[in-house]
């Protein structure tokens, strides 16, 4: 064993984790050479004295200040929320999630994104009948609304040429799912 | 079984001798079953502890108190959570770790800090002399003293992953795997950290043997 391989070997031979072969080779190693005895020597020494530096205390102030921390983390804690919870939350997230996109995948989305372009009349499934669809949407610009003014859903305008007569049968109000309770 | 050994020591001995007597896993088991005490008999095992590694580690004993107080907030908050197949003690080093890890990544990003630390170094170095054992002989007060300094400043000299590990072995008397556990590296770069450790401060304190 030459000096480079010792030192690799070192921290393993210290803690008594060679092999009896390998604590062999570098006992043998350490006999004959004096400067990796020093080698030795200096880190025992160094080390006894790390050990002997006196320990450093608490202040006095420590477990006062420690309570104090305690008794505001048990009052305004917020109450740690138990893996049962998480669980709850997670699936009512997926429900919710799955509500919303069954709801856009059926045609009807949200009110606002299809009140705000609306189109003129389209074909709708009906049993054998073609249907025309109404689109509604607010009569005013519902940004300028104050925030005390009344439901900005409820003044509409008809956007049809069928909006003087009266509706026929085959005219379907498509108003927003929203509106509609689902 | 925890509360009836519990109950059975406390009859014995009394309550604040009776968790002195258990073991930190049934300490902690105490506390879970709402033996509040439990938990200050934790503090006044492991706060001496950990403010010696902490300060160790970020050379700031202010800074490392202030550590310890949140490493016991976080023991406190999360104790229900904690695994009892583990051992309490590499888990409270975990925590304590972590914490002056980010101090320390912290204070180099603010120079601030950086300048404060240095200053507090500067002024621990004028200090006045210590009287010691007077029995003593002044060259070997000197030479004591001087050994003493040196290893603090060497320790203080290591880089960071090599002092943490080189910490928790030579002054925490931790084992190979629970310094891979607090420092969340594997067995082989826990040996090669504390190799590189040992070789670096035995080179440092080398010169100055005689």
């Amino acid at each position: 064993m030459d000096c480079c391989e010792f030192r690799e070997k070192y921290s393993d031979f210290a803690d008594g984790l060679l092999t009896h072969a390998a604590a062999c080779q570098a006992r043998q190693h350490l006999a004959l050479c004096a400067s990796c005895r020093r080698f030795d020597a200096a880190l025992r020494a160094g080390l006894s004295a790390l050990r002997q530096l006196p320990p450093i205390s608490v202040s006095r102030s420590f477990s006062e200040r420690l309570k104090r921390r305690l008794r505001w983390e048990l009052t305004v804690r917020i109450p740690v929320i138990d893996r049962w919870y998480g669980a709850v939350g997670a699936l009512l997230l997926v429900v919710t999630v799955g509500f919303i996109a069954f709801d856009l995948a059926d045609g009807h989305g949200f009110g606002g994104a299809r009140l705000a372009a609306p189109t003129s009349s389209s074909s709708t499934r009906s049993a054998g009948m073609p249907m025309r669809t109404v689109a509604l949407r607010p009569l005013v610009d519902t940004s300028i609304l104050p925030l005390d003014a009344p439901h900005p859903f409820q003044p509409i305008m008809i956007l049809a040429d069928t909006a003087t007569e009266p509706f026929p049968a085959h005219v379907r109000m498509d108003v927003p799912a929203v509106w509609g309770g689902r | 079984m925890t509360l009836a050994l519990h109950d059975s020591l406390r009859a014995q001995h009394g309550p604040r001798a009776a968790l002195a007597e258990l073991d930190d896993a049934h300490v902690v088991q105490a506390f879970l079953d709402g033996e509040s005490r439990a938990f200050d008999e934790l503090v006044s095992r492991y706060q001496a502890r950990l403010l010696n590694f902490v300060y160790r580690t970020i050379g700031d004993r202010e800074r490392a108190e202030d550590l310890v107080q949140e490493v016991f907030i976080r023991i406190y908050r999360h104790l229900h959570r904690f695994d009892q197949t583990k051992k309490f003690s590499t888990w409270a080093y975990t925590i304590a770790s972590n914490l002056a890890k980010n101090e320390l990544r912290n204070r180099s990003r603010n120079p601030l800090v950086l300048f404060q630390t240095i200053k507090k170094h500067w002024e621990a170095d004028h200090r006045p002399l210590q009287f010691e054992d007077s029995r003593s002989r002044p060259d070997d007060l000197y030479h004591r003293r001087h050994l003493r300094d040196l290893v603090e400043e060497t320790v203080a000299q290591l880089p960071e992953h090599h002092r943490e590990v080189f910490v928790l072995r030579e002054l925490e008397g931790k084992t190979y795997e629970e310094i891979a556990e607090i420092t969340g590296c594997n067995l082989g770069t826990v040996k090669s950290r504390l190799n590189r450790a040992r070789n670096h401060f035995a080179a440092i304190i080398e010169p100055h043997l005689d």
